[in-house]
């Protein structure tokens, strides 16, 4: 049995006229940071969306593999493969995509309240995640009174904070300085490959690529490369960050039968 | 130069139709109910003797009642058309159009949406005034001559809400400047002094003081005076304690909510308890009115029934109820659509959050559900509260009214609480268009 987490074969997508995906297959291993680097308009976030579920390819198919066993996502119904993403994985977007009404410490219990957890324990452990990534003090602040890498701070709390065996993001760096970007690449992989966990992540800018494990060049919908990035990469992260324990399972979670998320145990 | 620009962005985007048929829905609804209750309330002066003057200031006081729901949708409708042009004049601002040409465009783009939709709207004034026509006073039927309105009018009502889709442009281009999100995200949710509540509680006690003092006023003018004061006191009072009191009940509701749905629908009122009440303020007043009302028309109706009272008299009580009844239904109609057209404009805002929402697996009932409880609960504690606080300021005859004639009270209550399906209903019309917004890629 393969120890891949995620392996994708053959995808093609189509928007209208445009061929976002031409045949793509990759396969992800648990534990690596695998950055996709392309340019505007090559097919990486439409990759990206595929692999977590978020978009159905035309053909082709993706596999998870979570606690009990291999799942072929591409064939779960919308509600299924919604739930996958609410238990399994976790996502940071460029602008964080907080809710700015909330505070930061119920931006991240929601994702747990999501999942069935009552609300007090839920804000307990979404306590110890932002205190992790160094946000202590400011929990009850709303996501206006932060600054952008405070922010995506919180949403790297709220990607994590359900015990997601893999991370997806977006360009989390996209919107902030160089210094900040640092500072939040350090915790985003800290936070997940740190813990043993699988961080797949989009980006454009080579600094930010540069800190992953692993590199895939795509472009015109297809992977035109793979390598290494160079040693000094990933050693030039900050302190590390101390997550607390993952959440346990919310009681009720699991009427529909799905794959515990391999991370969770 | 500015007018082919203006021709080519009015061509429907990559955002779909949606974006342009709605202020055109929202503009055609407007003049639509806004000519109809011109049309209903104009009927009443075709009168001339001595009772046409009684009938005359109910009117006034139903238009008065009606205008407030009226403006927040006609405010809706315009901030909606403002919206949708927001992201493609920013293109154009990048591309070096200067900012007149910019505001220009937003102008003659939102006069356009307006333009059409009261085009529809007088379409619609005529569909639904053969109903109207029907709607029985003073014994009998108003009549296609009484409710069809002159030219001059059908001329006059679509350019005033062509005007205010414009003055709403204009004010709407200066948030853009500041950044409609950063408005939103960065200012504190906002506190109101203990100071109201006093206020009010003082007024309201007045209010009941002056009520229970009625038999005192010996002469009809004084009389008047004291169901003025209470009645205009109180409605005062009811703007003023309104959002203070909704944003208690939200902060309460934030606390101690356990589910998700819960939390987002709090939060959403508490950002701005000011809003939340404006979009069902109208509700308030007519809430109020038609327990205020209703109450003593049962009360003269009980006594009618005793054969003191002449032909004249009763029709007029008959009359008053089915006044109370067309305002309460009109009122809540307007804050349905309302609603409805501030839903959508809501969801077009926010489509990017709805999308990463269902990206995380938010499921998309639990979305629909915390937006319908942020709307919901305000118009509950709204239409509940003002119907609680009028029967207080008349407890004496409430209480007499609920021995003598409880069917009376029950009617209201029924009226009340069919409002408050109807704005659910229009909340349900903006389901589909949050389905789309979360899902589209």
């Amino acid at each position: 049995m393969s120890s891949f987490v995620i392996e994708a074969s053959g995808l093609e997508k189509s928007f209208g006229p445009t061929r976002a995906l031409a045949g793509v297959s990759l396969a992800v291993r648990t534990g690596e940071s695998l950055a996709i680097m392309g340019a505007s308009g090559s097919g990486k976030t439409t990759l990206l969306h595929c692999l977590a579920g978020i978009t159905l390819p035309d053909a082709g198919t993706v596999s998870f593999l979570g606690g009990t066993g291999r799942v072929q996502v591409n064939s779960l119904g919308e509600r299924d493969r919604s739930r996958l993403r609410r238990e399994a994985f976790g996502f940071v977007f460029q602008q964080g995509l907080l809710i700015p009404e909330l505070t930061a410490i119920e931006n991240v219990a929601l994702a747990l309240m999501l999942n069935g957890m009552p609300r007090a324990r839920a804000e307990e452990h979404s306590r110890g995640w932002l205190a992790a990534l160094g946000l202590a003090g400011l929990e009850d602040r709303r996501i206006g009174q932060l600054s952008g890498g405070q922010a995506q701070r919180v949403a790297i709390a709220r990607a994590q904070v359900t015990g997601a065996s893999v991370v997806f993001a977006d360009e989390p760096t996209g919107a902030l300085d160089s210094a900040t970007s640092a500072e939040v690449m350090g915790a985003l992989l800290h936070s997940t490959v740190g813990q043993g966990r699988t961080l797949v992540l989009v980006t454009h800018d080579p600094e930010v690529a540069a800190r992953c494990s692993r590199i895939v060049d795509v472009r015109d919908g297809l992977i035109v490369g793979e390598r290494m990035p160079q040693p000094n990469g990933a050693a030039a992260d900050p302190a590390p960050v101390a997550p607390p324990a993952p959440a346990p399972p919310a009681p009720g979670a699991t009427a529909v039968p799905l794959p515990a998320p391999g991370g969770r145990a | 130069m500015i007018g082919r620009v203006a021709w080519l962005l009015a061509r429907p985007g990559s955002s779909g139709a949606a974006t342009l048929l709605l202020p055109i829905t929202a503009f055609a609804i407007v003049t639509a109910l806004l000519l109809t209750v011109i049309g209903g309330a104009q009927s009443f002066w075709r009168w001339t003797d001595d009772t046409a003057v009684g009938y005359q200031l109910l009117a006034v006081i139903a238009l008065v009642l009606l205008v407030v729901p009226l403006a927040s949708l006609g405010g809706a409708a315009a901030r909606l058309s403002a919206r949708r042009r927001d992201d493609r004049l920013a293109t154009l601002r990048l591309l070096g159009a200067t900012p007149a040409t910019v505001s220009a465009l937003a102008v003659i783009e939102s006069a356009m949406l307006a333009l059409v939709g009261s085009a529809i709207g007088i379409v619609g004034y005529f569909a639904i005034m053969p109903g109207i026509a029907l709607v029985p006073f003073r014994g009998e039927p108003l009549g296609i001559d009484g409710v069809l309105l002159p030219a001059a009018v059908l001329l006059v009502v679509p350019l005033g809400i062509v005007l205010l889709a414009v003055v709403s442009a204009v004010l709407g281009l200066r948030q853009v400047v500041i950044s409609p999100l950063g408005v939103r995200t960065r200012q504190d949710a906002p506190k109101l002094s203990w100071l109201r509540i006093a206020i009010g509680a003082a007024v309201i006690v007045l209010a009941f003081g002056l009520m229970s003092g009625l038999q005192l006023a010996g002469e009809a003018s004084v009389l008047f005076l004291f169901l003025g004061a209470a009645f205009g006191g109180t409605l005062a009072v009811l703007n003023l304690i309104g959002p203070w009191v909704i944003r208690l009940v939200a902060q309460g509701q934030a606390k101690r909510a356990t589910k998700p749905a819960k939390l987002l629908a709090a939060r959403s009122v508490l950002e701005s308890p000011k809003a939340a009440w404006r979009q069902v303020s109208g509700v308030a007043m007519t809430s109020f009115m038609a327990v205020f009302a209703g109450v003593g028309i049962a009360l003269i109706d009980a006594m009618g029934g005793s054969g003191e009272m002449d032909r004249e008299g009763l029709e007029l009580i008959t009359d008053i109820r089915t006044g109370i009844l067309i305002t309460v239904i009109g009122s809540f109609l307007m804050v349905a659509c309302s609603v409805g057209v501030n839903q959508a404009a809501g969801i077009l805002d926010r489509r990017e959050l709805y999308r990463s929402l269902d990206m995380l697996g938010m499921p998309e009932p639990t979305m629909d559900a915390a937006r319908r409880r942020a709307v919901m609960s305000p118009l509950r504690i709204t239409a509940i509260g003002s119907a609680v606080v009028a029967a207080v300021v008349m407890l004496p005859l409430t209480g007499i009214t609920l021995i003598v004639q409880p069917l009376a009270l029950l009617v209201i209550a029924g009226v009340l609480a069919a409002g408050i399906g109807v704005v659910a209903l229009g909340l349900v019309s903006t389901r589909p268009m949050l389905r789309r917004a979360a899902e589209s890629a």
